[in-house]
């Protein structure tokens, strides 16, 4: 038996972490290390099979584990509260806030943030659009079982998850810097979005494709590249269009702050009703976004349905 | 003409598939391949388009050596080697007469193969090829929602929409129910007598195999051990080539 003792500790905050890996060790020892030695199935016959172990049990309480250390970490060290306390204690701050905007709620200002309001839907569709139409050829080449070179297909995939792990706004805030404030900026970021997570979903969904049709228009004497076309494309499209879509509705959401980082669009005026404490003005911009964001998300979601 | 001379293949994991194999196949000529599963049936019909590569010996077809094609002289030499899988292999989610005109993208530009555009001559030849195979009328069917039989029409269609000298066929009735399989092996003659196309086909079924091919090569662990006309295969022939008796499950109608 793997135990530990646990020091003592003026800490107590620390005692958590301890007892936490305690924790980790007893479940381990008592769910993992002995089922894996338990887990086979002996059959009224005789006959047995054993599974085979599994890692995804101790991951999983891993991830818990420091999802929970870091909030401790982050939270307790830092504002010296529980984080329960911290959420009870504002929570006036918030109502505030929100019954301003509904008192305040300046109905006349809504003409003036129409136009910036139809930049940041075009923001949205042109940046799916060119993110999309990317994506395709690019997910071929990262397809394992369509492009025989491991090199080739985990090279795109690695420079892949770098792109997805920069948040839109990062890429709208270094590209304002660089190119000047405008709503292609904050095109060219949402494009950079759409591409990584679209490619990304199409090449999973290559990759568990059966290839027999690919092999067979190869047969025919056509080239990689034409045989994708017309083999694999058609058995896509429809996923293709539709977390195209899906990316567009998260595009919309997201283009409406990336003028907080000089991309255009509304942004720009939530940014400053915001730093201004507007609350009333701030209020008709919100309640616009809320009911555009969701008729456009309904449209996406009956094109998707009517599709599949 | 088909000739094998020597042929050897062994797999990177050491099973030897076939061993100093020598054959000749005349244009037009309906040959089945027979033998028990892991023979070497498969190996032998993908070394002729080369889907594998030989390791020794060579495969000689109209002229070209097959061995030393690559690239784009390749893929010039498969558009004259249709395939008919198992498996049919069709792109579900799209017509039938799309399936067919896929067999025509190898001599397409790039633009009109991604934006679907065939030209008219295409779509006749396509649309000519499953008349041939009987099923013209579903030709604007998804290809999913047709059953075995006529999934395998399809299949075969689009290999005749690649004008091919030779179709090769690995297992072209083993999926399909006994009835169907007759058809479809009638289409394949029917086929191989009025367009004198050479069809190679790996059969698991014997009476299948005798009743349509002309001639009939027996495999046994990668040796031929039998090659000559369907007439004169014998009981005591099968019992060599598969190196048992014939049981019921090669025989795909059980009281022939």
């Amino acid at each position: 038996m793997l135990t530990s003792k646990t020091p003592t500790s003026t800490n107590e905050k620390r005692n958590v972490g301890k007892i936490l890996i305690d924790f980790v060790k007893h479940f381990f020892e008592r769910h993992v290390i002995q089922t894996k030695k338990t887990r086979t199935t002996t059959l009224h016959d005789g006959a047995s099979i054993t599974k085979p172990f599994s890692y995804a049990g101790i991951y999983l309480v891993v991830l818990l584990a420091l999802t929970y250390y870091f909030w401790d970490l982050i939270v307790v060290t830092y504002f010296n509260v529980t984080p329960f306390e911290l959420f009870v204690r504002r929570i006036p701050n918030f109502t505030n806030i929100v019954s301003k905007m509904i008192s305040d709620f300046n109905l006349p200002y809504l003409p003036q943030i129409i136009s910036p309001l139809v930049d940041t839907i075009q923001m949205a569709i042109l940046g799916t659009f060119i993110g999309a139409i990317l994506a395709l050829p690019v997910a071929f080449f990262a397809s394992q079982n369509l492009v025989k070179s491991k090199i080739v297909t985990n090279l795109i995939k690695l420079i892949l998850s770098f792109v997805r792990t920069i948040p839109t706004l990062v890429y709208a805030a270094i590209l304002a810097f660089a190119f000047g404030y405008g709503t292609t900026v904050g095109v060219i970021a949402t494009a950079i979005f759409t591409f990584g997570i679209l490619t990304k979903m199409l090449y999973e969904v290559i990759e568990t494709l059966d290839l027999g049709a690919f092999v067979a228009v190869e047969s025919t004497g056509a080239t990689k590249t034409k045989a994708f076309i017309a083999s694999i494309v058609p058995q896509i499209m429809g996923t293709f269009v539709s977390f195209t879509l899906y990316s567009f509705e998260i595009n919309i959401r997201s283009s409406a702050i990336l003028g907080y980082v000089g991309a255009g669009g509304i942004g720009i005026l939530l940014d400053d009703h915001m730093t201004w404490r507007e609350y009333g003005h701030l209020g008709v911009i919100l309640a616009v976004l809320l009911i555009v964001v969701f008729i456009i998300e309904n449209i996406s979601r009956f094109i998707r349905k009517k599709m599949s | 003409m088909i000739v094998f001379n020597n042929v050897s293949k062994v797999y990177p994991n050491g099973t030897v598939a076939l061993k100093n194999v020598n054959l000749k196949i005349n244009q037009g000529e309906f040959v089945a391949i027979i033998g028990l599963s892991g023979a070497g049936k498969s190996t032998l019909i993908k070394l002729i388009n080369k889907m594998i590569s030989v390791t020794s010996g060579s495969i000689v077809v109209n002229q070209e050596h097959v061995e030393d094609l690559r690239g784009k002289k390749l893929r010039q030499f498969r558009r004259k080697m249709g395939i008919v899988f198992q498996s049919f292999n069709l792109i579900n989610r799209t017509t039938v007469v799309r399936n067919v005109l896929a067999s025509r993208v190898a001599d397409m530009d790039i633009v009109s193969t991604l934006f679907g555009i065939y030209s008219r001559n295409d779509q006749i030849l396509a649309l000519e090829a499953l008349h041939k195979v009987g099923i013209l009328e579903k030709a604007y069917t998804r290809a999913d929602q047709l059953s075995g039989g006529q999934q395998q029409r399809v299949a075969l269609a689009r290999t005749l929409a690649q004008r091919p000298s030779v179709i090769l066929a690995d297992e072209p009735v083993a999926s399909l129910d006994p009835i169907t399989a007759n058809q479809i092996m009638k289409d394949f003659k029917r086929i191989n007598q009025t367009e004198n196309i050479t069809v190679i086909a790996n059969m698991h079924h014997v009476d299948m195999a005798l009743k349509y091919a002309d001639r009939v090569i027996g495999i046994n662990k990668g040796e031929i051990v039998f090659d000559g006309p369907s007439s004169q295969v014998t009981e005591e022939l099968l019992k060599q080539i598969y190196g048992r008796d014939i049981t019921d499950e090669d025989i795909m109608f059980r009281d022939q």
